[in-house]
């Protein structure tokens, strides 16, 4: 007896090994988590490496503008003397030739495909004048550029620079709305007959639209039925809505071809049984309706299989008592039934119109002249015309629309609401 | 055993290495892959060296790979722009000239390429170019024989299959209009010439269906969807030479344009892929690939060795009336520019894509 301590006995509380409790206790929380932070680890890096990094490098090229200043410093020091309006003054010509003759060739290249975006033109300007630099003879400059190209003497090339001399610049972001910067940095609206990328953005934003109403009203009644059915039937339901999910892309786009085309087995059909004339064949591809029929079928799993599993733990009891406390079917499917469905709805209506607002490999091959959509231009200038920086302007306020999506969904619906299954 | 065991590691590892230093050829895939593959890898002294892999055309991934200093590439095949562009920002290396086949008669290579050579990177390879074509018995009594055939609609009714770039259009447009082959570019320089070349599309648009892959045009053709297309005159080449379709091609103001061959920046297998190109650029090499694909030889001296090789086509068919870059319809086209395109590309781009969507 004697060998036990009072518990009255002051100190911290010990463990068997004689530490204190609170510290073993620390510890071996500590521990947890930090075993918890390396089963994390991977998708962290993961997520930093291709995601962050990534995203925050687009940001920053949609508004780097620093190579063309640093290449060509003095010109642009000599391009803030002069009073832009008289003729280019001599010093403007010695300093670009300076400039030129120290950089390197592949920065006179990239300088120069910088600047044609600014004024058409500049591209083979430079390269040419390039060419000739080592043979040139010193100063004076003006007549000698002005003799390798008469362009030189044009005040709107040397006023363009205007354009480029801060070192980072919203031009890409007003490019991807059709405003442009006049030589002084105002924003103005683009040549009329340039003006693309509005009607781009609301046609993708009404395709989108389109697109995930039409999913919704196709995918509810099916998630209905899929829901409700005996598992025998639901089961073989299930796997003819998973079978296109496993098609590859490109088979599914094919076989919309083939059968919407206009001598596709659509019109064919049709024209043999009578209802259209062999003149008025529908014109199902190849444009806007190519384009909204396709994305539809090709996005309407991530509508159904939201809505699906959400109404799959809705208990058929609620609509019984419904009826029971005398509601009429269709009211108790309105307002017991319906209601219950919404995370589901929500989830998928998001899902659809994300995917649907970023899509291009179906309207690049269906979309024809008016089913293009923005993602199209991103590819574009991605892949040929190589203006990142604009690609990267598009980029961004695609992600910033959707963002703002996600911000309006959580204030009306909650996105703790949401599930995706 | 150990041995045996030994022997087969190092055997392993020798093959993993010799697998990793095949020469990485990057190039557009389909029938032109397959003429390449024909043409310069079953002819070289040591194919297996050689790796063909398929791409989509661009800058896009030569440029990640470039600058983010993992270059996995060795040659990539390329359209005229990207070639001008890609040396330019020095995606590609600058070769020696001196090291490449001179012609029989001891021409230079540069001096026996039927361009002008746009800068040190480029390795010749082919012309193609942008042409109408027809299939027989489209049209009743007069057949189309001028590119402004193709802008008329009334005298030649049904649709017409255009590509969703501007490319090539333009040139066709004007030429279609009556401006000389030789004035196109200083047209094409002005506000007014680029107005007169929409006006001119704007006579084909209600009838225009678009295309932006290469099989499609034949596809339209053949359904009777269009009457009419623009085409890679290889594509309708190959359908008449391997599979006896009844395609007409129209060969007036077709668009040449150029294929060249680069080296990237930093390619892993240098040496070997510089030996490689070499190879391919030969005259020889040249007229070879000629047997497979109906592109044109970019080299004079190739053109030679086919003439008096005819039937010179694989299949025992004649080809010299299917190579685009002949004499015969070199008066009648027209060579792009890229030069012009690198400047007005992006502008007119927009212009053709606001055009299209209206």
């Amino acid at each position: 007896m004697a060998s036990n301590p009072p518990i009255t006995d002051q100190g911290p509380l010990l463990t068997a090994d004689g530490t204190p409790l609170k510290v073993s206790l620390q510890r071996s929380l500590r521990q947890n988590r930090n075993r918890a932070m390396l089963l994390v680890l991977p998708p962290l890096l993961f997520l930093v490496l291709l995601f962050v990094i990534p995203i925050g490098d687009m940001l920053l090229r949609s508004v780097d503008d620093k190579l063309v200043n640093e290449v060509l410093p003095r010109t642009f020091d000599a391009f803030e003397e002069w009073d832009k309006q008289s003729e280019p003054p001599e010093e403007l010509f010695a300093a670009l030739f300076e400039d030129l003759k120290a950089a390197e060739k592949v920065e006179r290249g990239k300088v120069s495909v910088r600047m044609n975006y600014a004024k058409p033109g500049w591209r083979s300007l430079v390269k040419k004048t390039s060419r000739r630099l080592k043979r040139m003879d010193g100063p004076p400059y003006k007549e000698q550029f002005i003799k390798i190209d008469e362009r030189w003497a044009d005040q709107e090339f040397w006023l363009s620079l205007g354009i480029m001399k801060d070192r980072y610049t919203a031009g890409y972001y007003w490019n991807a709305v059709d405003r442009t910067y006049d030589f002084d940095k105002n924003v103005i609206l683009q040549d009329e007959n340039r003006r693309v990328y509005n009607l781009l953005w609301w046609r993708t934003i009404l395709v989108s639209f389109i697109v995930t109403i039409a999913c919704l009203l196709l995918a509810y009644p099916v998630s209905y039925l899929l829901a409700t059915l005996p598992m025998r039937i639901s089961n073989l339901l299930m796997i003819c809505v998973l079978m296109p999910f496993w098609t590859s892309l490109l088979v599914r786009i094919v076989a919309w071809m083939i059968m919407l085309q206009q001598n596709g087995v659509v019109n064919d059909t049709l024209v043999w049984a009578g209802l259209l004339g062999e003149e008025n064949r529908l014109a199902m591809m190849y444009n806007f309706n190519g384009t909204i029929i396709v994305m539809t079928q090709i996005l309407l799993p991530f509508m159904i299989l939201p809505i699906f599993s959400v109404m799959k733990t809705i208990p058929p009891s609620y609509m019984k008592a419904a009826q029971n406390l005398g509601a009429t079917p269709t009211m108790a499917f309105i307002r017991v039934y319906m209601p219950q469905t919404i995370p589901g709805v929500g989830a998928g209506c998001i899902l659809v119109f994300i995917v649907a607002i970023g899509y291009y490999i179906t309207p690049e091959l269906v979309g024809g002249k008016d089913g293009r959509l923005i993602g199209n231009m991103v590819a574009h200038h991605m892949q040929r015309s190589l203006n990142w920086g604009l690609a990267a302007a598009m980029g961004t306020i695609l992600l910033i629309m959707i963002l703002l999506l996600y911000w309006i969904y959580d204030k009306i619906v909650g996105i703790d609401n949401m599930k995706m299954g | 055993m150990k041995t045996t065991l030994k022997l087969t590691l190092l055997a392993s590892v020798v093959a993993a290495t010799s697998a990793a230093q095949a020469v990485n050829i990057v190039s557009w895939g389909g029938a032109y892959t397959a003429s390449q593959q024909k043409a310069y890898q079953e002819t070289y002294k040591d194919p297996d060296s050689i790796n063909f892999i398929n791409y989509n055309g661009g800058l896009g991934e030569v440029r990640t790979q470039v600058e983010s200093g993992n270059v996995t590439w060795d040659i990539v095949d390329v359209l005229p722009d990207q070639a001008r562009t890609g040396c330019d920002e020095g995606l590609f290396e600058e070769l020696d000239r001196s090291i490449f086949t001179p012609a029989a008669d001891g021409t230079s290579m540069d001096d026996d390429i039927m361009v002008e050579v746009p800068n040190d990177c480029v390795v010749p390879q082919i012309f193609w170019s942008y042409v109408p074509f027809y299939e027989e018995g489209t049209f009743q009594g007069a057949q189309p024989e001028t590119i402004a055939d193709f802008f008329n609609v009334k005298k030649f009714p049904g649709k017409r299959g255009i590509h969703t770039w501007p490319q090539a259009l333009i040139e066709m447009a004007l030429a279609a209009d009556g401006v000389a082959i030789k004035d196109i570019y200083k047209v094409m320089s002005t506000d007014e010439g680029i107005d007169r070349a929409f006006a001119m599309l704007d006579k084909i648009k209600d009838h225009a269906v678009f295309w932006s892959s290469g099989a499609k045009p034949l596809e339209l053709v053949k359904s009777g969807e269009v009457s009419m297309s623009i085409a890679y005159n290889g594509r309708i080449g190959a359908a008449v030479l391997s599979e006896g379709e009844k395609f007409v091609t129209v060969w007036d103001g077709q668009v040449l344009e150029e294929e060249w061959l680069v080296l990237m920046k930093g390619a892993p297998n240098r040496e070997a892929a510089l030996e490689f190109l070499v190879h391919a650029s030969s005259p020889a090499s040249q007229a070879e690939q000629a047997k497979y694909i109906n592109y044109g030889p970019m080299r004079a001296s190739a053109f030679e060795i086919m003439a008096s090789g005819e039937p010179w086509f694989h299949n025992g068919k004649t080809i010299m009336e299917h190579m685009p870059n002949r004499p015969e319809v070199m008066a009648r086209s027209i060579i792009a520019n890229p030069d012009w395109w690198a400047d007005y590309g992006d502008s007119i781009t927009e212009r053709y894509t606001a055009w299209m969507g209206q």
